[in-house]
């Protein structure tokens, strides 16, 4: 309990450094960023003064800080600059496709990188390692967005089993969630194979085998289950860089999220949605890692006691 | 016939309400099968009631309140759900749509619209006098933040009802362009009720009186348009009276290029617009597909060149990078297909004339003499021409969409350097872009600009929109600015011809800007898709468009 007061409370000072990053923003772009915000528009001076008063851009930045942090905490994130609509609610709107794809990215993830870790570490140096350890390698390099053109490629236009674009049923999330899981699950298959490897060569392992228990009951049952301590903290760590992934792979396969909003909002200089989505972003990548951390150190109690 | 738009589109914005009118040729062909840059019906097809158009889009619109968005692709979407007053056929004939006649004063300051007096909003809410005047004090009410439609309503000074069907709008000078703009999707009307009661909401699903209704908007995904059971009229376009023969179009974002063209080959969509033109020839192979090339109106794709900074404030240097640009090669490399050689400020499909035609054949040898004339050397290895110890720089601005510099910002770079240039290109987003066009601070940003009435070029070349949309030349000519403003006086065609004309004449002599490519907008569609047309300003209409099984 106390670990978790304290991993809360550690917390604070980074979302308060994230919140000056976020609010330095406009600030420290060159140039006036009303102007900017305005550019598509034919602007009078007075519409840019009701704009600058509107944003508070007038007032002092001590002021102008305290109002952007009550604001943020109470969810008021200002109105989106592009389709003039709350920041909250488009990022309400978009954030559940962001967040079932990356659960879906991540469930192709941990199944392919447990099953080909494990497989490989129990057949060491067999073909079958090799081969699935080069695979991981390939998953690690290939960039997502030319993984998801090949899966386009192949499924939608050669074979003709999957659509292209990505909002919709359950046929929609197939290969957004392959081309996200892929880079995952090629990490998380390297470190169950080494996390397995090791714990193969443990005493007990060699006990339970001397009792004559059945190899695939050695590995799963006795094996796995220590293996997965350190795979736990890893797939949390990926959940966030999943998140981050969607981005690219949202525009590729034409799917609504977050991803794509914050892209749109850069390119369009919407600076109430893009320091919106960074904020909330952060926040729940903060939130992730906390609860990775405590999840690891109920699963280990070596870790509450450092 | 049809026309296309440029691979990377976006310059929507530049559009800022000049999408006007205008539209060459094409569109507006009833029901054929593909020949060359003509539909005709596809034999034995009948029309087909009911049925889903999914259509591939390359972008998700700002919104989809005609007044309040400055972007081109909301008017893609919403060209079937509102109405204009007039209606501008493919001769830029205007003729009544919402508005049975109209009249101009004789000092081109009034226009009085007499209403047909059957037209209801979507939401049962009638077209009136009341309602034109509410839509245009909208526009410019200071409180709203305009898009387009506030260019279009330039020096309005309120309307006036005259009676429950009759209404008139005043400017405070003789505004000609008026006329093409009230007949384009700026000045397209809402209904104030549906304005009142959406709120926020309204930009996402707007009301109008066509033919479709908004049902649906889903951020980042799709807005589905369903067709309206209680349209009762003809539009100006179409072939027959009543609802819209489909019932459903979706136009799903799907912004990566390859994708978009994907789901067309497999019939995930029936539909998508700008086609890059490296997948143009394969799919011209594809028995299943059209292709539809439609002339965007306007301004071309074009180099401005800015005659205040050095060394472009130099005519013989602007000659000599017009004569010294091959865009034959632009076009049969980046944009085969997809665009012709540009030879005007204003697209040959706004105004064509042989005397346009003739000012810069590309001529790489003059473009060397004229240099060498102006005192421009070679006098060491790297190629570079240089005078009194300058060297002859060149520093071209470029939006950068995230793909890098454009195609043809380099091209242009290789073939400059060629001629001895030292080109830079400057690939930046399209804030600081804006910014550097404002300060006049690089020699030729690379543009592009939608319009519907030769009154485009106002926003060009006009001194009074220097350090401004989008006078980029930062170019001060009172022979200009007073040719600009005639042309919004001139109450006869020719002579408002002759007006733009001169203006398009001296512009060239002056070498101002390279004009490069006029660009057209592609879309593939199924074979499956008839019916489909081009509005004036390239917009597709829906009313007239079916499935065939």
């Amino acid at each position: 309990m106390q670990y978790l007061v304290k991993r809360l409370l550690a917390v604070i000072p980074v979302l308060l450094g994230v919140s000056v990053v976020v609010f330095s923003m406009l600030h420290l772009v060159p140039g006036d960023p009303v102007q900017m915000m305005l550019s598509e528009f034919q602007t009078s001076p007075e519409q840019i003064a009701r704009l600058r008063a509107q944003l508070h851009l007038d007032e002092p930045l001590p002021k102008q800080f305290g109002r952007f942090l009550w604001n943020a905490v109470r969810g008021d994130f200002g109105y989106s600059m592009r389709t003039k609509r709350p920041v909250g609610a488009e990022i309400l709107d978009n954030l559940p496709s962001t967040v079932t794809l990356a659960l879906a990215g991540m469930v192709v993830a941990v199944v392919m990188g447990v099953t080909l870790g494990v497989m490989a570490a129990a057949r060491q140096r067999s073909w079958f390692d090799s081969g699935s350890m080069l695979v991981a390698l390939l998953g690690v390099s290939m960039p997502s967005f030319w993984f998801g053109l090949l899966l386009i490629f192949a499924f939608s236009l050669k074979l003709g089993w999957l659509p292209a674009t990505g909002g919709g049923d359950v046929w929609h999330l197939m290969m957004p969630a392959m081309t996200l899981g892929m880079g995952a699950s090629a990490i998380i298959a390297r470190l169950s194979r080494s996390c397995m490897l090791e714990v193969l060569r443990q005493e007990y392992i060699t006990t339970a085998r001397a009792k004559g228990l059945r190899e695939s009951w050695v590995i799963l049952r006795h094996g796995l289950k220590n293996a997965l301590i350190p795979v736990v903290t890893i797939v949390g760590l990926q959940l966030g860089q999943l998140l981050g992934g969607t981005v690219i792979i949202e525009t590729v396969f034409a799917r609504p999220g977050v991803g794509r909003l914050i892209v749109n909002g850069i390119l369009e200089k919407d600076f109430p949605l893009v320091q919106g989505v960074v904020l909330v972003g952060a926040t729940a990548y903060v939130l992730i890692n906390l609860l990775v951390d405590v999840t690891y150190a109920f699963l280990d109690p070596r870790i509450r006691d450092t | 016939m049809f026309h296309r738009s440029s691979p990377r589109d976006p310059f929507r914005l530049l559009a800022l309400g000049m999408w006007l009118s205008i539209g060459l040729s094409m569109g507006l062909q009833p029901l054929r099968t593909w020949h060359g840059h003509m539909f005709t019906l596809a034999e034995g097809a009948t029309r087909v009631s009911g049925g889903t158009v999914v259509v591939g889009l390359d972008q998700e619109p700002p919104n989809l309140d005609p007044h309040a968005s400055p972007s081109a692709v909301t008017f893609q979407i919403i060209a079937s759900v509102t109405e204009n007053l007039l209606y501008m056929d493919h001769n830029r004939q205007l003729q009544p749509w919402l508005a049975e006649s109209w009249e101009v004063s004789a000092d081109g300051t009034a226009f009085t619209f007499r209403l047909r007096q059957d037209v209801k909003f979507q939401d049962g809410e009638p077209l009136t006098a009341e309602v034109v005047k509410w839509n245009f004090d909208r526009i410019v009410d200071p409180n709203f933040k305009a898009g387009g439609a506030l260019n279009a309503l330039a020096g309005y000074s309120g309307t006036e009802v005259l009676d429950t069907y009759t209404v008139k709008v005043k400017f405070k000078n003789s505004y000609m362009p008026f006329l093409t703009y009230v007949a384009s999707g700026v000045l397209s009307l809402v209904s104030p009720k549906a304005v009142q009661e959406r709120g926020e909401h309204f930009g996402q699903r707007p009301v109008g009186t066509g033919a479709f209704t908004v049902a649906e908007y889903v951020s980042k995904d799709h807005v589905t348009l369903i067709r309206h059971p209680d349209y009762k009229r003809t539009p100006p376009w179409g072939e027959h009276q009543g609802p819209a023969y489909v019932e459903k179009v979706v136009w799903k974002f799907v912004p990566e290029p390859g994708t978009r063209v994907t789901t067309v080959e497999t019939g995930e969509t029936q539909l998508i617009n700008l086609v890059p033109s490296q997948d143009l020839p394969r799919l011209e192979k594809n028995n299943n597909l059209r292709i539809a090339a439609v002339p965007w109106p306007g301004v071309p794709r074009i180099l401005m060149l800015n005659v205040q900074k050095f060394p472009t404030d130099e005519l013989a240097v602007r000659q000599a990078i017009n004569y010294g640009i091959d865009k034959d090669a632009l076009v049969q490399t980046l944009f085969k297909g997809t665009g012709e050689v540009a030879y005007a400020p204003l697209t040959m499909g706004m105004m064509d004339d042989p005397s346009l035609r003739a000012f810069y054949p590309y001529d790489a040898e003059k473009a060397r003499q004229l240099l060498e004339q102006a005192g421009w050397k070679v006098t060491t290895g790297d190629g570079i021409r240089e005078r009194d110890g300058k060297k002859l720089t060149l520093l071209i601005n470029n939006i950068d969409y995230g793909g890098g510099p454009w195609p043809e910002a380099q091209m242009v770079q290789a073939q400059l350097q060629e001629l001895g240039f030292a080109v830079t290109i400057k690939s930046q987003a399209r804030a600081p872009w804006y910014e550097d066009n404002y300060k006049c601070l690089t020699n030729a940003p690379v543009m592009f600009l939608r319009a519907g009435d030769w009154d485009g070029l106002y926003s060009l070349f006009h001194s009074s929109v220097i350090g401004a949309n989008f006078n980029f030349s930062c170019y001060s000519n009172p022979k200009v600015d007073a040719l600009l403003e005639q042309g919004r006086q001139e109450r006869d065609a020719t002579a408002r011809r002759q007006i733009y004309l001169t203006l398009q004449r001296l512009l060239l002599e002056e070498a101002v800007s390279v004009p490069l490519v006029d660009e057209r907008s592609v879309w593939a569609m199924r074979n499956t898709v008839q019916g489909l047309k081009f509005n004036v300003f390239a917009y597709p209409v829906l009313s007239d468009l079916f499935l065939t099984k």
